[in-house]
């Protein structure tokens, strides 16, 4: 029996199969794996492997649709010029900025916040920063016609335009009296990619994160124009910002 | 506005920073020696200010373009020393 038992099991091992023929067969059961969809037939099947859900494009750039600043700048109607100076560049106002129509010219710069291109995306921007320096009381009005532009230009979900967005937003909370306060009915249109893209920031350990010095991080730029809304949106303002941005923490309660 | 003809005689280099040398830059800036040029050419007698800080805020070029400036500090360091300081 015990001679039996000796002489029938290994003439099993080496008689059925080789150790070395196992591996390609392996392989070969490992190509046969096909990948497929979720929740479909072939989905239960043994030999596949599931495929993870495609990505929703939550932070992907949109295409930029041509803009009504570019049209009026060139076709002159702004009454601006460039200013070339040892420091950069400056615009050079051909009428006095407080006699402008607000109703009208501020909209068209905000609208050019889209542009990505010089120069549009110069004079927008410092057209913006000149008119909000000195607008004054005139700001308040026109602050329904801004939401728009703003929004558009967000929603291009650009990194280099949310930049100069989040300062120009941050800019015109603090330009006049009241703004801020304006501003509060218009957050459902505004924060809802300020929530998309707040954690946007590096971890990078101990190591330098230089966006941070050159004021370009997004994470940062959106938690400062978060708390400047809610400094000067009055005692509503904290619980609408809440609202649309869940993970946002007061800068003056607590 | 009596003495029009009033002309510089002597010139220096600003060196450090100072409310009267952020002024003077912004004059610069725009094309003018300072601000008694400024009301020359002009023929002004006020120029435009920032209430809070007293930095000119508003001055019309040569050209008749308008140049505007911040409320805050523009003059930086590196900059301090292409400032011109007129003497009379």
């Amino acid at each position: 029996m015990v001679a039996e038992k000796d002489g029938s099991s290994p003439p099993k091992l080496t008689g059925e199969r080789p150790p070395q023929q196992q591996q390609p067969l392996g392989q070969l059961r490992r190509t046969k794996q096909q990948v497929t969809d979720g929740f479909t037939v072939k989905a239960m099947m043994r030999n596949t492997v599931v495929r993870g859900p495609p990505v929703a494009g939550a932070f992907k750039e949109r295409p930029t649709k041509p803009t009504a600043f570019r049209k009026f700048y060139e076709r002159g109607d702004f009454p601006i010029a460039l200013e070339h100076d040892s420091r950069g560049n400056k615009i050079a106002w051909k009428v006095e900025i407080e006699k402008l129509d607000y109703h009208h010219y501020l909209p068209l710069f905000f609208d050019g916040l889209c542009e990505m291109t010089f120069p549009y995306e110069f004079f927008a921007r410092q057209g913006i920063h000149d008119m909000l320096e000195h607008g004054g009381n005139k700001i308040l009005p026109v602050i329904p016609q801004l939401i728009i532009p703003i929004k558009n230009a967000l929603n291009l979900r650009n990194r280099q335009v949310i930049c100069i967005t989040l300062k120009v937003l941050q800019h015109l909370v603090v330009s006049a009296d009241m703004v801020g306060e304006a501003l509060v009915p218009y957050y459902r249109q505004i924060l809802p990619i300020l929530n998309i893209f707040k954690n946007m920031n590096v971890n990078s350990g101990d190591g330098i994160d230089y966006s941070q010095q050159k004021r370009e991080n997004i994470g940062d730029l959106i938690q400062e124009t978060l708390e400047a809304f809610e400094r000067y949106g009055g005692e509503d303002a904290y619980i609408n910002i809440k609202y649309m941005v869940p993970t946002y923490q007061s800068c003056l309660l607590n | 506005m009596a003495n029009a003809d009033i002309k510089p005689k002597s010139i220096s280099r600003a060196k450090k920073w100072s409310d009267e040398i952020e002024n003077l830059y912004r004059f610069q800036q725009a094309g003018y020696r300072d601000e008694i040029e400024y009301k020359q050419v002009k023929q002004v007698d006020m120029v435009d200010r920032w209430p809070e800080t007293g930095f000119v805020k508003k001055l019309q070029r040569r050209d008749n373009t308008f140049y505007y400036y911040n409320k805050q500090r523009e003059c930086e360091d590196k900059e301090v020393h292409k400032v011109k300081v007129y003497a009379y």
